[in-house]
């Protein structure tokens, strides 16, 4: 029981896990103590359950009751008997590896005071470290930072406080959140969170938009200035949250369950400006991601700049790059929708004057071909294939004639030399019997014989007078 | 030239326009080969005649039915910019 004689230790920044000594290690109370002085609280003794006697004694009055179960209103037990028992449970509990995020870190002297806010749920517990352990994380440790701490709990008996003592804080590095949130986008990806079949299609004018922004910031003007340019009449349900750091997540994760609840608002536009990257960490968290995916309305992710891609744009019905461009995927530019129109109706009408035209022109083509233009031209060719043959024909048939005539003078010849008719003109007659025999003998004929005298103009009858 | 919808070539006016046209094509390229005989090349020639005058029905039909779109929507026109 002797160690536990409450003694000024050394140097407070030396606490070392797993140090067996009981009672206040370390001193002073986190979240906002101020200058609180360190003070190890003069308790002592009553480490044991059994009703041990406490110095200072019981004033006189009966033995405390052994066990808690004992008390009662008119036997109770002092503060002083039951904070070492809870100090002494608490001091049973191992040291453990705690995540979270860094709220209100104050130094004070060789000490730092923090408060560990869990990342996703509103719980946060106070630690406290020795200064040089924060220093040796460099400057990356500030507000929002994530931090893993390993740490015994303690209770401080003055004050009823519980608070963690850590000897090993490391800051959640940059690679790792990355490694966190492949493997959440791994998870959530094999739940069908991202499936294509989920995404619901926008309305083309929603009667009211439903939008979740930072308090101050362009996002909200981006967006509202730009849609009401594009259609004037657009009315918005604006939720204003914090967009960064540990309250983002349940604050923009209510805003969208309200607005979801709400059923004027057909679609929802998260938006947010750029940042670093632990700024937009809390859209890739889960619990976020998981209340977008739950969310009925369609759902507008535009977070950050174009090249930002929290998982919420993976769960979002849409992705917009900028909250610019969020406002014209929500609603249409009416003027830009009746341009589109007009200029529809002209190049259709374009396109079929075009095509009426080119068909024109083709049977313009055709028609002017000389077999339809001229069909004369057809009967010419049969005309002039006609008028060769003819006159094919004729020359041939000239030569023909040619050819006989010549013949036939040729015979003529023949017969007009053959013929007595020269030999008539000579003088000399042709005497021819009554039956046509031409005389050369007298012998043939006999007086009083008729016969016949051709001579060269003429014939003449004649009578064989005597032979 | 003779009226093309009684006689033989009565079937064009059932002819689409593609259908018109491409015997149209097909008429000239025989006529010009010559091969025909001098009544076969009549009776082309007719039939072209007749395939054409189709034709040029088609796209004077489509040249109205334009116009006469053109005068609504330039109705509407008006209509809307008033």
């Amino acid at each position: 029981m002797s160690e536990w004689a409450a003694d000024e230790r050394g140097g407070p920044g030396d606490v070392r896990a797993g140090d067996a000594r009981a009672g206040d290690a370390g001193a002073g109370v986190a979240a906002g103590a101020g200058g609180a002085a360190a003070g190890a609280g003069a308790a002592a003794g009553a480490g044991a359950l059994e009703g041990a006697p406490v110095p200072g004694g019981t004033g006189g009055r009966l033995p405390l009751p052994v066990k808690a179960a004992d008390t009662t209103p008119d036997r109770p037990w002092p503060v002083r008997h039951l904070a070492p028992k809870i100090a002494d449970y608490v001091q049973r509990m191992p040291p453990v590896w705690i995540e979270g995020q860094v709220l209100d870190l104050k130094r004070w002297n060789s000490m730092c005071f923090l408060t560990l806010r869990d990342t996703d749920v509103d719980m946060s517990i106070s630690v406290t470290t020795s200064a040089g352990n924060v220093a040796r994380l460099g400057k990356g440790v500030g507000d929002g930072a994530h931090l893993v701490v390993h740490a015994r709990p303690t209770y401080h008996l003055k004050r009823g406080s519980l608070s963690f003592a850590a000897d090993d804080v490391r800051l959640v590095g940059l690679g790792e959140l990355l490694e966190r949130i492949e493997h959440l986008r791994r998870v959530l990806g094999s739940e069908g969170l991202f499936d294509e079949s989920r995404k619901r299609p926008l309305p083309f004018l929603p009667a009211v938009v439903g939008l979740v922004c930072a308090q101050q910031g362009d996002a909200e003007h981006d967006v509202v200035s730009n849609a009401r340019a594009r259609w004037p009449a657009v009315r918005f349900e604006i939720r204003r949250v914090t967009v960064q750091g540990p309250r983002a997540v349940p604050e923009v994760s209510a805003a969208i369950a309200e607005l979801d609840a709400n059923p004027r608002v057909e679609v929802i536009v998260v938006a947010r400006g750029g940042g670093s990257f632990e700024d937009l960490l809390p859209f890739s968290n889960e619990t976020l991601v998981r209340a977008a995916a739950a969310c009925r309305t369609p759902l507008v992710s535009a977070i950050g700049h174009h090249l930002d891609a929290p998982l919420l744009d993976l769960v979002a019905d849409l992705r917009a790059s900028t909250p610019t461009d969020a406002a014209k995927r929500i609603v249409p530019d009416v003027a830009e929708e009746r341009a589109r129109i007009a200029q529809a109706r002209l190049r259709s009408r374009g396109a079929l004057v075009q095509r009426l035209q080119r068909e024109q022109t083709a049977l313009d083509h055709w028609r002017s071909r000389p077999v339809l233009a001229q069909p004369s031209t057809l009967v010419d060719a049969h005309e002039s294939r006609v008028h060769a043959l003819r006159d094919s024909a004729r020359r041939t048939l000239g030569h023909l004639l040619d050819r006989a005539s010549t013949e036939v003078r040729g015979l003529a010849g023949h017969v007009r030399a053959l013929s007595p008719a020269a030999t008539l003109d000579r003088g000399y007659a042709v005497v021819q019997r009554a039956d046509g025999l031409v005389v050369r003998d007298p012998a043939e004929v006999k007086a009083g014989d008729a016969l016949r005298v051709r001579v060269a103009r003429g014939e003449l009858a004649a009578q064989v007078v005597d032979r | 030239m003779d009226d093309a919808t009684a006689g033989p070539n009565a079937d064009v006016q059932a002819l689409s326009y593609e259908q018109a046209r491409d015997e149209l094509v097909a008429v000239v390229g025989r006529l010009e080969s010559g091969a025909e005989s001098l009544e076969e090349s009549l009776a082309l020639w007719e039939r072209g005649e007749a395939l054409a005058a189709r034709c040029q029905q088609w796209l004077d039909g489509a040249r109205d039915r334009l116009a006469a779109a053109r005068g609504e929507t330039a109705r509407d026109e008006a209509g809307d910019d008033a």
